[in-house]
């Protein structure tokens, strides 16, 4: 038993607060003048405060002098977002891994608590603030973020297996954060192609008590296994009972999507912008769906709403403006495009934008009966093709096919389409979506003939460097794989064959520290092209093993 | 008026709220300094700076829960259980009520269980316990008393009091009769039915959270009791 004022001053690290500087961001005088007098009472040097009454003057602030710790009013009125303050901070280096950012916010709201993006403060604070409860909360996240320091380097360098091994032997002596090492490390499962075990361990929580993120977890394998009914089931019953849970509400779109159930979709989309209307990933998703399924006004909106959303923030991406385009395209208003994609042309300056951008404008030109600008923006855009080696995701290299296609430069487009078929030549969606094109364009017969072709050749391509592995000529073996990853630098497949045999061969005659890197490349890059693969981990492990030696 | 739309309240009901809360942590702070540097004396002023403390928090208490009920009400509200430190938990609650405490001269015991964890909403329990013990303030002799400790699989936290206790018919009757303005003793019930509502929030399979009333405990008077599984 303790009786009430050595209570209240118990465990309070006073010299990390006297040694530490501060700078606090708040548009009302009072509320600064206010955590100023608080910062002082728990025993800071008045010399190592600082305020900011705005996003621009904490910008400046931040880029002249190191701060440990920030204290931040979530609404700073017109302009940016305290979040939106974090986020320019954290991107331009401002700040730094052990920075301890604490959010002041006079309501919990969904979207100061539960913002969807990326970066997230270390701590969330509802006024008022008081002495105890802010010293109390800077220990625990000094001592947290020390506690963690290894597994966040081990995740960012993706070196899962020991971000696991970490998060175990941490969580067996933190009862405080046990919970949260579970639920990172079953993450990492889920990234590396461990599901199983990340199942078997959201079942055992599951057993004991009601946890949403465990129940999103056995909601996020059914996807990755592409039962989206099941998954639905559970989403659906996990909003249920958690109404303000943003990403159950996220899956569950995902799931309806690929169910072909758009109008589902859109409808759970709605409610999860009523509970958090400042998300503009969100919004972009609203409009990719709408334009999709055709309803032209409302995606304008969605995606108009996406760039004023994103207006102050450094995250922002091409996609809305690109969306956007299309969507104004559509509706035969092909200057308004333009005028899009040169504005999204300014903000960024990079091969793959400026592909996709080529791309766009084409297709909007075709859409709209402008033959002459069409096949001049499809030479263009082959031109480009030649000169750089980057190609955007799927869907949109596939769309700059089918301009290639229809305006004119057609060896481009197959061979575009080639590469697709054989860097995924077993999967069926992409194979329906590269027929798809060629019916559309009236090639249906040569497109069978090519997904045919592809197919054969991507296989016959990895089975000479297999064979050649088989007879332990694994030099010749390496030297195939190499060349099939040219032609198909994204089929899992073969990046994993690849590492395989490079891990084969070192094993037998040794490890070198160039085919080391190599292998440890190609793996990461099946990793990241298909997180669900479950040999990943069992290469990864023979990979450390010859680190290891 | 005739262009506007049928007035609704609820519109500016958050942004009220939130705006008020900036005056009054600022009005609180302000008090709060202005007692610590006053000597605790006989003297009439002081005993009504401690009493304008009383009223504010009493104010901050009760914009929060209608704020909370209204976004409860519309599927607002984040709510997000997290693992939670007892002991931490304690000491950031009790802080917001030292001042008050102090300045009254009540003394204040806390009993902890040993090396304990629970997972629960820290904001919306955090506000029940410091709205009960800014209640038992106005009803105790000079002494409160926070207990949390296990008991069968849930959490349960006390705040007992010195005082006269509550009314029979309020213990017996128990949530129910926690609704509705009771003018003559200025309780609009808002503070238990908020807390009736979190509690049931709070749930693990099978068993809801609950709320409950008692006269006695280890100090002879009123109890609170908040019990979280």
């Amino acid at each position: 038993m303790i009786s009430a004022t050595t209570f209240g001053g118990a465990d309070i690290d006073t010299q990390l607060i006297a040694k530490s500087t501060f700078l606090v961001i708040d548009d009302f005088l009072g509320m600064r003048g206010m955590l100023s007098s608080v910062l002082r009472n728990c025993g800071a040097n008045p010399k190592s405060i600082d305020t900011a009454s705005n996003g621009p003057e904490a910008i400046q602030q931040l880029a002249k002098r190191r701060y440990d710790i920030v204290l931040c009013d979530f609404n700073l009125g017109a302009g940016q977002n305290g979040m939106q303050v974090l986020e320019e901070a954290k991107h331009k280096s401002l700040i730094g891994p052990s920075c301890c950012w604490i959010m002041v916010t006079a309501e919990k709201t969904v979207d100061t608590v539960m913002g969807t993006a990326e970066v997230q403060p270390d701590a969330y604070l509802i006024k008022p603030v008081t002495e105890a409860v802010l010293t109390a909360r800077i220990a625990k996240i000094k001592a947290k973020k020390e506690a963690f320091v290894d597994i966040d380097r081990a995740i960012s360098a993706r070196d899962f297996l020991k971000a696991i091994r970490l998060c175990e032997e941490r969580a067996a002596v933190d009862k405080a954060n046990a919970i949260e090492l579970l639920r990172i490390k079953c993450d990492l499962q889920m990234q590396s192609g461990q599901s199983d075990k990340a199942r078997q361990t959201y079942e055992k929580i599951l057993a004991a008590r009601d946890v949403p993120w465990a129940q999103l977890g056995l909601a996020r394998i059914h996807q990755q296994a592409g039962r989206h009914d099941a998954a639905c089931q559970l989403l659906e019953q996990l909003i249920e009972q958690n109404r303000s849970y943003l990403d159950a509400y996220d899956s569950l779109a995902e799931s309806y999507q690929a169910l072909g159930e758009n109008e589902k979709a859109e409808t759970i989309l709605d409610r999860a912008v009523a509970l958090s209307p400042n998300s503009h990933s969100r919004q972009r998703i609203i409009g990719e769906l709408a334009l999709k399924t055709g309803k032209l006004d409302r995606a304008e909106k969605a995606f108009r709403k996406t760039l004023k959303l994103a207006e102050h923030s450094v995250r922002k991406t091409p996609d809305a403006y690109l969306g956007l385009a299309r969507t104004v395209g559509a509706k035969a208003d092909p200057q308004e495009a333009l005028n899009v994609l040169n504005q999204m042309d300014k903000l960024f300056d990079n091969d793959e934008v400026r592909l996709r951008s080529k791309s766009v404008e084409g297709y909007v030109y075709h859409q709209n009966g402008l033959a002459r600008q069409a096949a001049e923006a499809a030479r263009d855009l082959a031109s480009m093709l030649d000169r750089s080696s980057v190609r955007p995701e799927p869907l949109a290299t596939r769309e700059m096919a089918e301009l290639l296609l229809v305006a004119g430069n057609r060896d481009k487009g197959l061979a575009l389409l080639r590469t697709e078929v054989m860097n995924n030549p077993d999967d069926v969606r992409t194979v329906d979506a590269v027929q798809a094109i060629f019916r559309k364009v009236g090639l249906a017969d040569e497109g069978s003939n090519l997904v045919e072709t592809s197919r054969k050749e991507a296989g016959e391509l990895m089975n000479a460097g297999i064979l050649l592995a088989r007879d332990g000529n694994y030099t010749d073996a390496i030297e195939r794989m190499r060349a099939a990853l040219e032609r198909m630098p994204r089929n899992v497949r073969l990046l994993l064959n690849a590492a395989h045999i490079m891990l084969s061969y070192m094993e037998r005659d040794g490890s070198q520290a160039a085919l080391l890197r190599e292998t440890k490349r190609n793996l990461l890059a099946a990793n990241q092209l298909s997180p669900s693969e479950p040999r990943f981990v069992e290469l990864m492990q023979r990979l450390e093993a010859l680190q290891g030696r | 008026m005739s262009h506007l739309p049928k007035p609704d309240a609820s519109l500016f009901l958050a942004s009220s709220v939130h705006d008020m809360k900036n005056s009054i942590s600022v009005l609180q702070d302000t008090i709060r300094r202005l007692l610590a540097k006053a000597a605790p004396d006989e003297s009439g002023e002081y005993h009504e700076m401690s009493q304008m403390l009383y009223e504010t928090q009493r104010i901050n208490g009760n914009l929060i829960q209608l704020l909370t009920l209204y976004k409860f009400g519309h599927d607002l509200y984040p709510f997000n259980p997290e693992t939670q430190e007892i002991a931490e938990f304690a000491r950031s609650a009790v802080s917001h009520v030292t001042p008050l405490l102090t300045s009254r001269q009540i003394g204040l015991e806390v009993e902890l269980e040993d090396d304990c964890y629970w997972e629960f909403d820290t904001d919306l329990v955090n506000g029940i316990v410091v709205h009960a013990m800014n209640n038992a303030v106005q009803y105790t002799k000079d002494a409160l008393r926070l207990q949390i400790e296990t008991v069968d699989d849930a959490l349960e936290i006390r705040i007992e009091d010195n005082g006269r206790g509550f009314p029979q018919h309020m213990v017996d009757d128990g949530i129910a009769a926690m609704r509705g303005v009771n003018f003559s003793t200025g309780s609009t019930g808002l503070g238990l039915y908020f807390a009736a509502v979190v509690a049931q929030m709070h749930g693990n399979r099978k068993e809801r959270g609950s709320i409950r009333l008692e006269n006695g405990g280890k100090l002879g008077g009123g109890c609170f009791i908040l019990r979280l599984p």
